[in-house]
C-alpha cells in the first residue's frame, strides 16, 4: 500500500509570490513587477524558482514532522505559477528502506503541472 | 555576434576553468532572515529558526539586490546568450542535496562550476539553451549542500496577441449570449421553423423577421477539417485543429476541436460542443465523443 | 461585347519594391498606356479593387489625367480582377468613358501581407466583420485555412489527394522556369519537394501556396472601334461575368449544401459561354486563378473542362502543360510568375492571344481568365480580333 501525503492547498496571491520573492532573496522584476512581467511575455508575476523547492520541502515536511531531516529535494518545473492561481500540492511514498523514505511530489495549478519532484527524508 | 558555434566554444572553455571564486554569504545564518521565509512560505516547522529550513541553502548566497560582478558561470554564460538574443530566462530543474542542518552563526560560501551548455533546442517557449551548473555550498571547507541547477535561456516568441473577439451585432448577440451561460443556440424562424447557422436578420426561405433560437443538443459530426500549423495565430498554440461540425439539428458550425491527435481526426467523427472562455466571450468549441 | 484590351503594363515582380504603392501604380498605368499608344490625356476611367490603397483621384493626378468620368472599384479580394475589365467594357459600351484603365498595385509581401491571420479583418464594425465572427476567432482566419477546409473536404469526397494538388503546383513552376519575368524563374520543382514542402494548413503544402508579391499590373480598355487604330493587336472582349451564388461567404461559403464546390465559378462560366457563343472545347488557353491549388481543380470543373470530381484525372496525363491540349497558365501562374491578385493572369491571357507570350501556344483563338476563388468572383473569354 502506497503513503498518500494529505494535499497541501496555497492560495497564490500577489502578496504571496512578491513576499516569497523577497524572503528568498530574489529581486528579478517578474516575480514583483506586473508590468515587466507582461513586457517579458508573461501573464503575470509568478513564483520562483527557490519559492518553489521550498515549498515543497514544507509540503513534505508537514507529513513528516520536525524531527525529520531532508536530504535532497529534486524538483522539474512545468507550467508558470501565476498570481491569482491556486497550487496543490500532492505527493505519495515510493521507497522506504528504513528510516529514509523517497516522496514523489506534484504541484497542481489550473494550467497544468507547475512542479514534479522527488524529496528524499530521513523519518524520525 | 557569435556564431552558435561560438555558444558552445565559450561553454567549454568556461567549463574547463572549473569552480569559481567562492562567494561568501552577505550574512550568516540567522533567525531574521530564517523567520522572514518561515512566514512567507507558511511553514511553522517547529524546527524552526533553531535550525534553517535546508532549502533555504541557496538563499543565504544569493547575489542580492545591487549585485557585485564576480565570476559567478550562470552570469557569465547568461551574458553570452544575452548577446546572443537568448534573453529570457526560465529555471527548469533544481536539485538540491543537505549533509547536514545549518544553525545560526554559521556563514556559508558557494562556488559553481559551468557543467554543460546544450542548444540551441526549439522549446514551446522558443529556441534556446540548456545551462547548468553545479554548485557546493561550504561551512569553512566541509561541503554542506550541493545543487544541480538548470536553466532555460531563449529568445522569446513574438508575444502571442490576445485571442480574436467576435463582433457581435444586434442580430447575432443571443448565440453569443447562449455560449456564456452554457446553450449552443441554433437560429429558428419563428414564422417557417427554419434553422440557420450563421445567424441573420431575415429567414433567408420565408423572408419573415421574426427570428427565434432553440437550443442545441450540442452533439455533431465532423464535416471538415484543418490543422493549422502558420502563421501564427492570436490566442493559440500551433499546431491546433479547427472542425466544421455539423450538428444533430442539420446545421454547421466552426469551432477548434481540443484535446485530439491531429493525426486521429477524420470526417464524420463524433463530437460534442464545449464552451471555452476567451476574454469577455465564450466561444464555442469541440470535443471528441 | 465590342469593346477590347488594348495594352498591358506592369512593373517587376518583387518581394519588396522599395518604392510606394501609388507608385508601383502609375508606373504600370504609364507602361499600359504608352504600350496601347496612348496618353494619359486620352484616359477617361478608372477603375480598380476595393482593397487597392491608391485612389483613383490620385492615379489621375500623377498621371495628369484631365478629367475622370467614370471611377469604379470592385468588392471581394481577388474576385474583383476580370470585373475591372467587365467593368470598364460596360463603361466603353454605353459610352460613359473611352479609355478606361483598370489597375491593382501593392506591396503585398514588403507591406501588408494577405498571407498572415488578419484580426482587423475580425473586428470591421460591418457585414462583413459579423460574418468573420464564426472562424477567425475559432483561429480560421488565413486564406489557406479557409481553402484548406473546402479541399479536405473535396478529397474526402472525391477520392482526391496531396498529390494531386501537386501537379498543379509542379506545372505553374514548370511554366514560370521559362518566363524570366517570373519570381520563380529556372525555378522548377518537382512532386517530390511538394510533398516535402512544410505543412501550413493540413491539407496544404507551402507548395500549395501562391507567392506574396510586390508589383502592379495595369490593362487598357476600348472600344473595339478604337483599338483597331491603336498600336497593339485587340484582345477583343467575348464574355466578361460576375458571380455570387446562394449563402454566398468570402472564402467561408461552409454553410452551403455541396461546400466541396464553387458555384459562383460556375455561374461565372455559364455567363461567359452564353455571351461568347461557344464553349470550353473552343478555349485553347486558360488562365484559371491558382492562389491556391485545390481550387484549380475545381474551376475546371465549374467552368465545364471536366466532370464533377474528375479534374485529378484530367490534369493527370500532362493537358495543362504547354504542350497538352489545356494549357494552363502560360506563364506560371500566382503559383509561378507572381500574385498581383489575378491582374498578371489577364496580362498574360492578352499576350497568348497576341501571340507574343514568353510561352506562347501555337495558334491561340480563344482564352478564358479568372478571378479569385472562395469569394464573389468574375472571368474573361479573350478571343482574336476577327
Amino acid at each position: 500500500m502506497t503513503t498518500q501525503l494529505p494535499e497541501l492547498v496555497l492560495d497564490v496571491t500577489p502578496t504571496f509570490v512578491i513576499s516569497t520573492a523577497l524572503a528568498t532573496r530574489d529581486f528579478q522584476d517578474v516575480h514583483h513587477d506586473r508590468d515587466k512581467a507582461v513586457q517579458r511575455g508573461s501573464k503575470d508575476i509568478f513564483l520562483n524558482i527557490l519559492t518553489t523547492t521550498g515549498l515543497v520541502q514544507r509540503f513534505v515536511t508537514d507529513w513528516a514532522g520536525p524531527d525529520a531531516f531532508v536530504r535532497s529535494v529534486a524538483i522539474k518545473l512545468g507550467v508558470p505559477c501565476y498570481a491569482g492561481e491556486t497550487l496543490t500540492f500532492s505527493g505519495h511514498v515510493t521507497e522506504q528502506e528504513g528510516s529514509e523514505a523517497t516522496v514523489e511530489v506534484v504541484g497542481r495549478n489550473s494550467i497544468g503541472n507547475h512542479v514534479t519532484g522527488t524529496v528524499r527524508v530521513v523519518l524520525p | 555576434m557569435t556564431a552558435p558555434k561560438g555558444i558552445s566554444a565559450v561553454a567549454r572553455e568556461m567549463a574547463a576553468q572549473g569552480e569559481c571564486t567562492p562567494r561568501v554569504a552577505r550574512d550568516p545564518v540567522n533567525e531574521a532572515m530564517i523567520n522572514n521565509w518561515t512566514e512567507a512560505l507558511g511553514d511553522d516547522n517547529p524546527a524552526y529558526p533553531a535550525v534553517a529550513p535546508p532549502a533555504m541553502v541557496q538563499v543565504w548566497t544569493m547575489r542580492g539586490l545591487h549585485p557585485n560582478p564576480d565570476d559567478d558561470p550562470l552570469g557569465r554564460m547568461s551574458e553570452v546568450l544575452d548577446a546572443e538574443g537568448y534573453t529570457s530566462v526560465v529555471a527548469t530543474n533544481s536539485e538540491q542535496t543537505y549533509h547536514r542542518h545549518l544553525k545560526p552563526g554559521e556563514r556559508v560560501a558557494v562556488t559553481s562550476r559551468l557543467e554543460e551548455v546544450v542548444g540551441p533546442k526549439q522549446t514551446a517557449l522558443g529556441e534556446g539553451w540548456f545551462v547548468t551548473t553545479r554548485s557546493i555550498w561550504r561551512v569553512g571547507d566541509e561541503p554542506v549542500a550541493e545543487m544541480m541547477f538548470r536553466i532555460l535561456k531563449f529568445r522569446p516568441k513574438p508575444v502571442a496577441r490576445a485571442a480574436v473577439t467576435p463582433m457581435v451585432s444586434k442580430d447575432t448577440e443571443f448565440f453569443w449570449v447562449g455560449t456564456k451561460i452554457g446553450e449552443l443556440r441554433i437560429q429558428k424562424c419563428a414564422a417557417c421553423g427554419a434553422l440557420r447557422h450563421p445567424p441573420g436578420p431575415m429567414c433567408p426561405r420565408c423572408n419573415a423577421l421574426d427570428p427565434t433560437f432553440i437550443v442545441s443538443g450540442g452533439l455533431g459530426e465532423v464535416y471538415s477539417y484543418v490543422v493549422h500549423h502558420h502563421p501564427q495565430v492570436p490566442g493559440k498554440r500551433t499546431p491546433f485543429v479547427i472542425a466544421l461540425v455539423e450538428l444533430e439539428e442539420g446545421v454547421r458550425m466552426l469551432g477548434e476541436l481540443l484535446d485530439v491527435d491531429p493525426e486521429q481526426v477524420k470526417i464524420g467523427m463524433p463530437v460534442r460542443v464545449r464552451f471555452v472562455p476567451s476574454g469577455e466571450f465564450t466561444l464555442p468549441a469541440w470535443e471528441v465523443r | 461585347m465590342s469593346a477590347a484590351l488594348v495594352g498591358i503594363g506592369a512593373t517587376e515582380f518583387s518581394k519588396e519594391s522599395g518604392r510606394s504603392e501609388l507608385r508601383l501604380a502609375v508606373e504600370a498605368v504609364s507602361a499600359a498606356l504608352a504600350e496601347a499608344g496612348l496618353k494619359p490625356s486620352d484616359v477617361d476611367g478608372l477603375v480598380s479593387f476595393t482593397m487597392d490603397s491608391n485612389a483613383e483621384i490620385a492615379v489621375a493626378r500623377e498621371l495628369g489625367v484631365p478629367e475622370l468620368t467614370f471611377f469604379s472599384r470592385i468588392n471581394y479580394g481577388g474576385g474583383a480582377a476580370c470585373a475591372t475589365v467587365q467593368h470598364a467594357a460596360m463603361a466603353v459600351e454605353t459610352g460613359i468613358a473611352e479609355v478606361v484603365v483598370c489597375y491593382r498595385a501593392f506591396n503585398e509581401r514588403s507591406g501588408h501581407r494577405f498571407g498572415q491571420f488578419s484580426s482587423a479583418a475580425a473586428t470591421n464594425p460591418t457585414s462583413s466583420g459579423v460574418d468573420n465572427s464564426w472562424s477567425y476567432p475559432m483561429g480560421l482566419g488565413t486564406p489557406a485555412s479557409t481553402v484548406a477546409m473546402v479541399a479536405r473536404r473535396y478529397m474526402h469526397e472525391f477520392g482526391a489527394t496531396s498529390e494531386d494538388f501537386g501537379r498543379v503546383a509542379v506545372t505553374m513552376r514548370d511554366h514560370a522556369a521559362t518566363n524570366p519575368k517570373a519570381w520563380f524563374h529556372r525555378r522548377p520543382i518537382t512532386l517530390e519537394e511538394h510533398q516535402a514542402s512544410r505543412w501550413i494548413t493540413e491539407p496544404l503544402h507551402l507548395l500549395d501556396c501562391c507567392q506574396e508579391s510586390d508589383g502592379a499590373v495595369a490593362i487598357v480598355v476600348t472600344s473595339l472601334a478604337r483599338a483597331r487604330d491603336l498600336a497593339q493587336p485587340a484582345a477583343v472582349i467575348a464574355g466578361a461575368a460576375q458571380g455570387s451564388s446562394a449563402d454566398q461567404y468570402v472564402m467561408t461559403s461552409y454553410f452551403r449544401d455541396e461546400m466541396s464546390r464553387l458555384p459562383e465559378m460556375g455561374l461565372v462560366g455559364r455567363q461567359l459561354w452564353r455571351q461568347a457563343g461557344f464553349g470550353p472545347d473552343e478555349i485553347d488557353v486558360a488562365v484559371l486563378y491558382d492562389h491556391f491549388t485545390p481550387y484549380v481543380l475545381i474551376q475546371l470543373e465549374e467552368l465545364g473542362f471536366c466532370g464533377r470530381g474528375e479534374a485529378k484525372e484530367f490534369i493527370a496525363d500532362g493537358r495543362i502543360g504547354l504542350t497538352g491540349t489545356l494549357p494552363l497558365n502560360p506563364h506560371g501562374g500566382q503559383l509561378g510568375e507572381a500574385y498581383i491578385h489575378g491582374m498578371n493572369g489577364i496580362a498574360e491571357a492578352v499576350r497568348q492571344i497576341r501571340g507574343n507570350s514568353v510561352n506562347q501556344v501555337r495558334g491561340v483563338e480563344n482564352v478564358v481568365v479568372t478571378a479569385g476563388t472562395g469569394v464573389p468572383t468574375s472571368g474573361l473569354v479573350l478571343t482574336r480580333d476577327r
